[in-house]
């Protein structure tokens, strides 16, 4: 039982770090809540739906659905947040989550209210087995389960994370990330193209999060419109959980969430199962606003 | 003064000639919604506003009242004139208790933490069966009654209700023009500047959220004796993004741009849920949604700004 908790815990949690680490750039690099990141991970569960109702083979769609998202992450900068970019914080705040709304109830229009499930015979017949499967005759006790899927995305998420840091410290644009992260102005004075490098931050952050959308929809096997509003904020508290701004805090801060989530589902109390992420992010805000690995900043005058 | 006086004409003007129609009921029930939504409106530019806080968790402290007003009358019988005081101690003591840890939060963490004390409070609702009934909701709430004579037609209501609304409308704007509507002006400003310049900044800010949810849960309070049924899926988030539109929309900081923002935007959803199709009116929150960008992109400071220079003529006048 323990067990079972356990692995399904780091699957969430691998899932809820793809859509933290989408918060945490852009936090890092504009300083802007970016509540509409939640709606993109929704919208990669959905391309990959209608990709598949065509017809269009897996990994094609998988693909297709992915770069679908980056695109929309892309406008999504260019229409909404340049404008009011050195407007007030507030507006850029309300203007996200002016954005989150358009983006759920567009898809609340195009797709219906109604849960869709990824048909059987669109998925490889490779996820569905099972890669550990206890109990055999050897272990009477012990009760574990662990799909080819669950494998995926673990490893998945990994291979993503570590791609993510070697773009963020080994190439020009993630130099160039991380000096708009430490002043915007000196950064452009430097001939880094701000704008260009803040649409890079949400193609990748996009890129991420309907990656995730796209194996939640086939782990849970179930997709709605409002799915990416409660996954938003725990990624969210995730990332804030890790440090917000902090790459590595936002991977280990979704992990340690997933699995505070269905431990605390399993043993405490499964009515409670969301409570506990706003629960843990409101403690951590309140008593470490610098979360696990970020680091403290002072207002300056 | 003399404008805002004829505005103040204008907006009671637009509202009492219902009078001579109580048959007409639906549109009577529209009008009483709009005005408890410019109460709630009002109490959240407060926070909003006023202080600068964006307060993603205004529909908690409804919640509460709502709850507070609504299980009371039921188990205890309570008249709706004493649920008034109780519910702004309620909604004050909460405002307190969330507003004192999360004050030296700056903007973005202070607007994540109250979304997500409202959606804790949204949660403790719906489990917490044996005090809320949970996702049956509360049933069965009496109507608001007055030295034994109930009001149960829908003119009265909207009168109780405008009457609330009067008595807040000139509350907040004696605040708003006191040492206290100042300080917060101040700390919305920069809120260092005011600290330098001797401003209490934890004693306003929490003044400011009090206040705030106690009006929050006057509205409640009203809502639950005047539909007579409360459900958890009333206080959703949506609601305090509804109400943050309003807002936006009207003018934030501005009394007037609030109550004419509410008078516009209400009225135009109870509309689109009438002529738009079936499949449509689900997703009608969508214009809320592009509107809050359109406004934030071309009129960020709302319909009827704030302005300051009108405010200093006034400071020296009086």
């Amino acid at each position: 039982m323990l067990l079972q908790q356990l692995v399904n815990g780091i699957v969430l949690g691998c899932v809820y770090a793809l859509i933290a680490v989408g918060y945490t750039l852009v936090y890092g690099v504009i300083e802007l809540i970016n509540f509409a990141h939640g709606d993109i991970y929704m919208l990669g569960a959905f391309f990959m739906y209608t990709f598949l109702n065509f017809g269009v083979p897996f990994l094609p769609s998988f693909v297709l659905a992915v770069i679908c998202c980056i695109i929309v992450g892309i406008l999504l900068d260019i229409i909404a947040y340049r404008p009011v970019r050195y407007a007030d914080r507030l507006a850029a705040l309300i203007t996200a989550i002016g954005m989150s709304i358009f983006f759920e109830n567009i898809a609340l229009l195009i797709w219906g209210a109604d849960i869709k499930r990824y048909s059987r015979e669109w998925i490889p017949h490779f996820f569905k087995k099972l890669f550990i499967n206890l109990p055999n005759e050897h272990f009477q006790n012990v009760f574990l389960t662990v799909s080819y899927l669950q494998i995926t995305i673990i490893v998945l998420s990994i291979i993503l994370m570590i791609i993510l840091h070697l773009i963020i410290h080994k190439t020009k644009m993630g130099t160039a990330m991380r000096a708009i992260a430490q002043d915007k102005r000196a950064a452009a004075l430097m001939g880094i193209d701000v704008n260009r490098v803040i649409s890079f931050t949400f193609a990748l952050g996009s890129g991420l999060a309907a990656v995730a959308g796209i194996f939640i929809g086939m782990y849970y096997n179930s997709i709605y419109p409002m799915m990416g509003y409660i996954a938003g904020i725990k990624a969210f508290a995730a990332a804030v959980l890790g440090g917000i701004g902090s790459v590595p805090g936002a991977m280990l801060g979704g992990v340690v969430l997933g699995m505070a989530e269905t431990l605390g589902a399993g043993y405490i109390s499964s009515a409670y199962r969301h409570g506990i992420a706003y629960a843990a992010m409101i403690f951590v805000i309140l008593f470490n606003p610098a979360g696990l690995m970020g680091k403290r900043k002072v207002d300056k005058v | 003064m003399e404008r805002k006086l004829k505005i103040v004409g204008l907006i009671i003007g637009l509202f009492l000639p219902l009078f001579p129609f109580p048959g007409i009921d639906y549109i009577t029930r529209v009008a009483t919604l709009t005005v408890l939504y410019i109460v709630l409106a009002l109490g959240l530019n407060i926070i909003v506003g006023f202080a600068g806080l964006l307060d993603l968790g205004y529909v908690g402290f409804y919640g509460i009242g709502a709850y507070v007003a609504g299980l009371i009358s039921v188990h205890y019988g309570w008249g709706f004139w004493y649920l008034i005081p109780l519910c702004i101690c309620a909604g004050a003591l909460s405002g307190i208790l969330l507003g004192t840890p999360t004050l030296r939060l700056t903007g973005d963490y202070f607007a994540i933490v109250t979304f997500g004390f409202a959606e804790l409070v949204v949660l403790l609702i719906r489990n917490e069966i044996w005090l809320t009934r949970g996702p049956m909701g509360v049933a069965g709430i009496p109507p608001i009654s007055f030295f034994g004579h109930q009001f149960t037609k829908e003119w009265e209501y909207y009168y109780i209700i405008f009457i609330i609304f009067l008595i807040v409308l000139l509350f907040i704007k004696r605040l708003e023009n006191s040492k206290i509507g100042r300080a917060w002006f101040a700390i919305r400003e920069d809120e260092i500047a005011a600290q330098c310049c001797g401003v209490n900044l934890v004693r306003y800010k929490v003044l400011a959220f009090a206040i705030s949810a106690s009006i929050g849960a006057i509205g409640g309070a009203f809502y639950a004796r005047w539909f007579r049924f409360i459900h958890p899926d009333m206080f959703k988030f949506w609601e305090s993004i509804l109400i943050l539109c309003l807002i936006v929309f009207g003018g934030m900081g501005n009394v007037w741009g609030v109550i004419l923002g509410t008078i516009v935007l209400i009225p135009m959803t109870e509309i689109l849920r009438n002529i738009l199709p079936q499949e449509f009116v689900q997703a009608r929150y969508l214009i809320f949604g592009a509107l809050l960008v359109i406004m934030m992109r071309f009129r960020p400071n709302g319909l009827l700004p704030f302005s300051r220079e009108r405010k200093d003529e006034n400071f020296k006048s009086s």
